[in-house]
């Protein structure tokens, strides 16, 4: 894969995906999200890519769509559902369909859409001076790639309401608190400890962790009696697989398991 | 619009103090800089809700909702209360001891539920400023509201169960949808108080205010929203009721369609423009 505006790694199973337009804290011009979503779609489909890692180059991680972008229909008539649905949407659907864990690295501000990237991560990890920002009121738009329905279901109605209509700017350590991420750590250590996670999901039981992520996609429209057919049935498939049995043996003998994905 | 026993104290401009109407006004309505205050009137009772509080909140609920100049909503109380929830005594909504087995159902469907449906509904944001105590019914009322702030001293109140009733209102689908599961069955079966400043913690309102501070921030951040994107917020307050129960693939089409029609809006135009001239927007709230 050779793209511009997006850095591609893919070492033993962990691909990283770097947001690479540091100058404009990368901004999402019309060219990145176009080649954002051709990485998606080539990730989702490599059976040897086990885990993703979502990070952006220099001070930002995502500033949002690039307003400034050349690219930018800016006509009286202009469509900005389009973008979303050619685009955004399908990055944001990929991101949580995709049957292997996403962690987000947030190493700077993350705004508008940028958010929306941090919160579809299955795990979000930020530097400490990473801030979080959804600016769209503020232009007289919606949040959107999917924040409207992440912000109710991780901070509750009354701070998701505050935050799309008063467009705050919350520090890492406030999203923390309120479990709108998983963790911050240290700018410096940012990156390793992003890295470390992601790898340890990586060469993990890759099915369980599918299973995990679509389950959980689930219960927010499920009753809990839907979702206890549904952990039964994965469950069960999850019986047969290899890595279940790497596990228990492993547990047995009191060593680490080897998991292949399998 | 204007009906006997109703008549407002002000409808444009300054607050006019008529006392002879204010006394008989279950809710005060103001309209100032395109916020309207409601201010509930029935201080000697904690602003427990009557009947004909419950029938002006409705009325005034219908009028932010059809009248143009309307672009935010501030609910407060007069008194030291904001809301003591139904009126349990004469005169209000309840009368359990004249009924062995009285329907209050019935009620909830003519007056209440009408009151919070209408207050999620309204195509623009609402903003409770908590002054003093809020139970029961008068909890969830506060609830309701899209952005809560509240006074230090003041606290939030699931009575409910004392009564042998369940949180009504809404509040059985605020609390778990605010605070979370756990925290939800806990409140409303222990019927616990909960201080502001604990309430801002859990999430269940979004900010703890000084008690002498509340009205002046309630009132700037009303006026804040009163000049923003209107057409911005009700498409937010829309997307945010739906996505209780959407699916997340459902919920991205929401907001494709609700940006399409945002971003061929004057404000949308507005917003951009002034992001990049790097000054703040000036928005009509079209």
């Amino acid at each position: 894969m050779s793209h511009d505006t997006i850095i591609v790694a893919i070492d033993h199973g962990l691909a990283t995906l770097t947001l690479n337009a540091p100058d404009k804290l990368n901004a999402v011009s019309r060219k990145m999200i176009a080649e954002l979503k051709e990485c998606w779609e080539t990730l989702a489909a490599d059976p040897a890519v086990r885990a993703v890692l979502l990070t952006g180059a220099g001070r930002g991680f995502c500033a949002g769509a690039d307003l400034s972008d050349p690219d930018r229909d800016r006509s009286v008539a202009a469509d900005s559902g389009s973008a979303l649905d050619k685009f955004f949407n399908p990055v944001i659907r990929l991101m949580r369909s995709v049957p292997k864990p996403v962690v987000a690295a947030v190493n700077g501000p993350a705004a508008g859409v940028g958010m929306s990237f941090a919160l579809a991560a299955d795990i979000a990890i930020a530097g400490k001076s990473a801030n979080f920002l959804q600016a769209f009121a503020r232009i007289g738009l919606l949040p959107d790639g999917g924040s409207t329905w992440f912000l109710p279901r991780l901070v509750g109605e009354q701070r998701a309401r505050a935050l799309a209509m008063l467009a705050p700017r919350i520090s890492a350590e406030q999203a923390k608190e309120w479990g709108l991420i998983w963790d911050v750590v240290e700018d410096g250590a940012l990156l390793t400890t992003a890295t470390e996670v992601a790898r340890r999901l990586a060469d993990g039981p890759t099915l369980a962790l599918a299973r995990i992520k679509e389950a959980m996609n689930r219960a927010s429209g499920n009753q809990l009696s839907q979702q206890l057919d549904l952990e039964r049935d994965f469950q069960r498939e999850l019986g047969r697989s290899e890595d279940f049995r790497e596990g228990v043996s492993a547990f047995l003998a009191k060593r680490k398991p080897v998991f292949k994905g399998k | 619009m204007r009906r006997d026993g109703m008549a407002r104290v002000a409808t444009r401009g300054a607050v006019v103090p008529v006392w002879r109407i204010m006394e008989k006004t279950p809710v005060i309505a103001a309209l100032e800089g395109g916020v309207l205050t409601l201010m509930l009137n029935r201080p000697q009772r904690l602003n427990a809700m009557s009947n004909a509080l419950i029938e002006a909140m409705n009325h005034e609920l219908a009028r932010a909702r059809d009248d143009a100049d309307i672009r935010c909503v501030l609910l407060t109380g007069l008194g030291r209360g904001f809301c003591a929830g139904a009126d349990l005594s004469g005169g209000g909504t309840v009368d359990a001891s004249a009924n062995a087995s009285p329907d209050l159902g019935a009620g909830m469907d003519r007056l209440f539920n009408p009151m919070i449906r209408a207050m999620r509904d309204l195509p623009k944001p609402i903003v409770g400023a908590i002054n003093g105590v809020a139970a029961g019914g008068g909890a969830n009322l506060a609830l309701a509201c899209d952005i809560v702030l509240a006074a230090r001293s003041s606290r939030f109140d699931q009575a409910f169960v004392r009564i042998s009733l369940i949180p009504d209102l809404g509040g059985t689908w605020f609390l778990p949808h605010t605070v979370g599961d756990a925290r939800a069955r806990g409140l409303a079966m222990l019927g616990k108080s909960v201080p502001a400043a604990e309430a801002e913690r859990m999430g269940m309102i979004w900010q703890v205010v000084d008690d002498d501070a509340l009205m002046a921030e309630a009132t700037k951040l009303a006026r804040q929203l009163a000049g923003g994107p209107t057409l911005s917020y009700a498409a937010i307050k829309k997307a945010i009721n739906a996505a209780a129960t959407n699916t997340l693939d459902q919920q991205l089409d929401l907001e494709r369609d609700s940006q399409r029609e945002l971003g061929r809006s004057a404000d949308f135009k507005e917003g951009v423009a002034a992001f990049l001239a790097k000054r703040p927007a000036a928005f009509s709230g079209h």
